[in-house]
């Protein structure tokens, strides 16, 4: 028997809500997460803007702060997402095999002290050229090496694994902005292949980083909208110029149906389908016609056994690049022929900024409140159309839609991508469904 | 129903491997390696790539000097696409699509293959900024009251070169192997430390089983010798503290790890289609598995962790524990892991373990970090092929604490099947079973 995977919890720590509750009103609110960077002093940075996670701290999840103090941003974050996570989907050591119990993330890469960090550089110089080998000795004296521990990516799944008492395989990967639902999508397979009956998958990540902003704005990634935070991402809009750096987490528990049912569990919804793809064509921008996107697609539907109509809604990665949302807006087209020009798109990005590796987590979670709200939330800015973006992006407005499948897409640098499908939950799979429709 | 059964077989799908590459502290070649780990020499001695620490001995893997002539043999035109992206590569990218390109020009898959059926999945560390990379920008925000971090936004980042951030993607080695051989399947990264390697075996196995793919090339690449990990490692592991001291796996006298560096990888075919184009196999993954060392305590916690992992892994593969050939440990050199690890064998094995050769490559490498996993994995191949085992170095006098037989010479039978143990204290535990192909 083919084992089935639903979701029975879900956490999020974002810049516009760090509940779902919260994140859920307020993208349907259309409220926008961008707004002067805070977090360091970014005064004469050619980007000065960000969506940043505010008036949060661990505390919130009844965590003593303290005890986080040396780890990064993203660790707190999946923390809190992590616990929300676990809480809702009421699991506890009476009711599960902590041994078949897992977590699988994709947190990003935390940077070092920068002021360590360049200190160390500005030490080491001979006749002004830094030494390697005298700014490591340097460094070894300015960096904490419990601080640094910490800066492991997969810090953030071992401390969950450790607080949830989860002895099954614990994973981080990192695969660019496809990180977060890579995870989800080979936690999912663990299950399917019968290896765990439940995972913690999800992820968590910070870039609004000196490092960060510099590595972004070299790569003339970012808006520069400096006077207009609100405004700044503009996805699938002709005056598009850019994303902007976000933060956050977002984690779910599924685990296999049988499982969910025997302790009683609420099913939010089913993963039915999972593609993955490389575009195979340059490390700095995607193939140009969307090979890897449209083959994520293709594969998504496929394992899901869905076609195109289906689809109810795609969450689209819409980072408001020039690029990206062109080569999206062509690879949907390719993927899901003239059903492309009918089934809404929108980009969450517009109002939660870019939360790089975990921005695929986050917008699962924007999917599995769909399917329960009926509700589809809107691009914001998207004003003036862009000829080569021609499809429905739910411009300004949230819209009522009962929704049975939709769909997150992610692309990533280095040519990744990969795509999740939710489904309603039914006593019939969509392959048995399929089967008996055919007959 | 047709369904079921293909479910069915997937279930019995079998994976061989049919290509190697390597790029070590011993050897640039997989013959090379070999032929070290016979020869009773280490690599203890040789230059340190970067960086110097003064209480311990690195190894780095100095006849791999990055340039174009240390990769293999390589088509004309692939050489040339390898040499226009080199400086987009850090230590561990290059090294990683070394290992990877050896491993695919050994497999000889790329004569007749797949793209889109065609994936990877590697394991990385996070990758260090390098100090070179900002050395710039930190002299043009420097003056004769020192750096002025002020001047970062205006007069630093303009500097820093404009891909920099993608050199410090630790999906940089699968990506850069993507475009160059037009592999479109799935691609992922496993950031997850010491243990990545065999996390990297068993997802790319659970792909080619789902039928997502035919082919997988799986490698890992790392490093010990960067600042940034010396500080992490240096909390983590405990170091050998004499400069000149040399890793004791499984010794009285052990005193710590050495830190090394290195990348690996192979290629990972299902069974049919390697044999259809008549690929040379080199043996069958038989199964894999991990489990979280968590608790309290870190040694038992690793013990039990790993005796968990060991376990699943035998029953998984369907294998005894007297069909065990040898063990290739983790065998890091320190006083604890050695001892958790020695009795996790003990608890898995029990009498047999008096018996079972066991045989540690970091006696002969260091520790490469993410690296180590696989060439740890390809030098028990590599003893299959040869049908006897490599001595461990430095193992003088046994330790009661640690009741297993390291092997002595080059006499020893390697057997049929082997189990490659991986680990890392504040942690995880993996496991893989390889086995001599039986068509």
């Amino acid at each position: 028997m083919t084992r089935r995977v639903v979701v029975t919890g879900i956490g999020c720590v974002t810049p516009i809500g760090s509940t779902i509750q919260q994140l859920q009103a307020n993208l349907y609110a259309g409220r926008i997460g961008v707004g002067r960077l805070s977090l360091f002093d970014a005064t004469h940075f050619p980007v000065r803007i960000a969506a940043e996670v505010r008036d949060w701290d661990v505390s919130h999840v009844g965590e003593d702060p303290t005890r986080w103090q040396k780890c990064p941003r993203q660790t707190t974050f999946a923390i809190g997402a992590g616990l929300q996570a676990a809480r809702h989907a009421g699991i506890d050591d009476t009711q599960i095999d902590a041994s078949r119990f897992g977590v699988y993330l994709g947190c990003g890469e935390p940077f070092e002290d920068f002021s360590s960090f360049t200190a160390s550089i500005h030490n080491s110089r001979q006749g002004g050229i830094a030494k390697t080998d005298h700014s490591t000795l340097h460094a070894l004296r300015l960096f904490d090496p419990d601080t640094n521990r910490e800066h492991e990516p997969d810090m953030p799944a071992m401390h969950l694994a450790e607080i949830l008492n989860a002895q099954g395989p614990v994973l981080n990967c990192i695969s660019a902005c496809v990180s977060s639902t890579q995870a989800i999508g080979e936690a999912a397979r663990m299950i399917r292949q019968n290896e765990v009956d439940v995972m913690l998958c999800g992820g968590a990540h910070s870039t609004i980083h000196p490092f960060g902003v510099t590595g972004f704005q070299r790569l003339s990634a970012l808006s520069t909208r400096n006077d207009n935070p609100q405004a700044a991402v503009r996805p699938f809009d002709a005056d598009r110029d850019g994303f902007v750096i976000g933060e956050g987490a977002a984690t779910f528990i599924i685990e296999e149906l049988e499982h969910a049912r025997r302790r009683g569990a609420e099913i939010l919804g089913e993963l039915t389908g999972y593609g993955s793809a490389q575009d195979a064509y340059r490390v700095t921008d995607s193939h140009p016609e969307g090979r890897g996107t449209t083959t994520a697609l293709q594969r998504a539907l496929a394992s899901a056994r869905l076609n195109p109509e289906d689809i109810d809604y795609i969450n689209a990665h819409g980072t408001g690049t020039i690029l990206n949302d062109r080569v999206e807006t062509l690879a949907i087209k390719q993927a899901f022929g003239t059903h492309a020009w009918k089934v809404p798109v929108s980009s969450t990005k517009s109002m939660l900024g870019h939360a790089t590796t975990a921005c695929g987590a986050i917008e699962l979670a924007v999917c599995l409140f769909s399917l329960q709200s009926g509700v589809i939330p809107p691009t914001v800015n998207h004003e003036k159309p862009d000829p080569q973006c021609d499809l429905d992006y739910v411009p300004r407005n949230a819209r009522e839609l009962h929704c049975r499948h939709v769909l997150s897409n992610n692309i990533g640098f280095g040519g990744q991508n990969a795509a999740l499908i939710v489904s309603q939950f039914h006593e019939s799979s969509n392959a048995a469904s399929r089967r008996s429709r055919a007959a | 129903m047709a369904e079921l059964r293909l479910r069915d077989a997937a279930k019995f799908l079998r994976i061989v491997v049919t290509g190697i590459g390597v790029v070590s502290p011993v050897g640039r070649t997989a013959a090379a390696f070999w032929h070290s780990l016979m020869s009773n020499r280490d690599a203890a001695g040789s230059a340190a790539y970067g960086s110097v620490r003064q209480s311990c001995a690195p190894v780095a893997a100095a006849e791999f000097t990055g340039r174009i002539d240390d990769f293999c043999d390589l088509p004309a035109g692939k050489r040339k696409a390898i040499q226009k992206s080199l400086k987009l590569m850090n230590r561990e990218t290059q090294m990683g699509v070394a290992a990877g390109q050896q491993a695919l020009e050994d497999s000889g898959l790329l004569a007749a293959y797949d793209p889109g059926r065609t994936g990877i999945c590697f394991g990385a560390e996070n990758f260090a900024v390098m100090a070179e990379d900002f050395q710039a920008g930190v002299q043009a925000c420097s003056g004769d009251n020192g750096f002025n971090s002020d001047r970062w936004g205006q007069d630093g980042i303009p500097e820093v070169a404009p891909l920099w951030l993608l050199k410090c993607l630790p999906n940089m080695p699968a990506c850069h192997l993507a475009i160059l051989n037009d592999l479109r399947g799935p691609g992922n990264t496993i950031t997850q430390r010491d243990v990545a390697a065999n996390m990297a075996v068993a997802e790319a196995c659970r792909i080619i089983r789902d039928g997502d793919a035919d082919a997988m090339v799986v490698g890992a690449t790392g490093t010990a010798l960067t600042c940034v990990n010396q500080c992490t490692i240096a909390v983590d592991l405990d170091i050998a503290d004499s400069h000149n001291d040399v890793c004791r796996p499984f010794d009285k006298f052990r005193r710590g790890s050495v830190p090394g560096e290195g990348a690996g990888a192979i290629v990972l075919e299902e069974m049919h289609s390697a044999l259809q184009r008549g690929a040379s196999i080199y043996g069958e993954i038989l199964g894999a598995a991990s489990a979280s060392c968590i608790g309290q305590d870190r040694s038992v916690a690793c013990r039990n962790g790993l005796a968990n992992a060991m376990r699943q892994t035998l029953q998984r593969a369907d294998l005894l524990s007297e069909q065990i050939g040898h063990i290739h440990a983790h065998g890091l050199g320190t006083v604890t892991s050695d001892i958790a690890e020695a009795q996790a064998i003990r608890q898995v094995f029990g009498e047999s373990a008096d018996r079972i050769p066991v045989v540690v490559a970091k006696s002969h490498l260091g520790n490469a970090g993410a690296g180590s996993g696989i060439l740890e994995l390809i030098a028990s191949l590599l003893a299959l092929r040869n049908g006897h085992l490599f001595p461990v170095l430095n193992f003088n006098e046994p330790d009661p604490m640690c009741p297993v037989r390291p092997v002595r010479n080059c006499n020893d039978a390697a057997g049929s099947s082997f189990l490659n143990l991986n680990m890392f204290g504040r942690g995880l535990a993996s496991c893989v079973a390889a086995g001599v192909f039986r068509g």
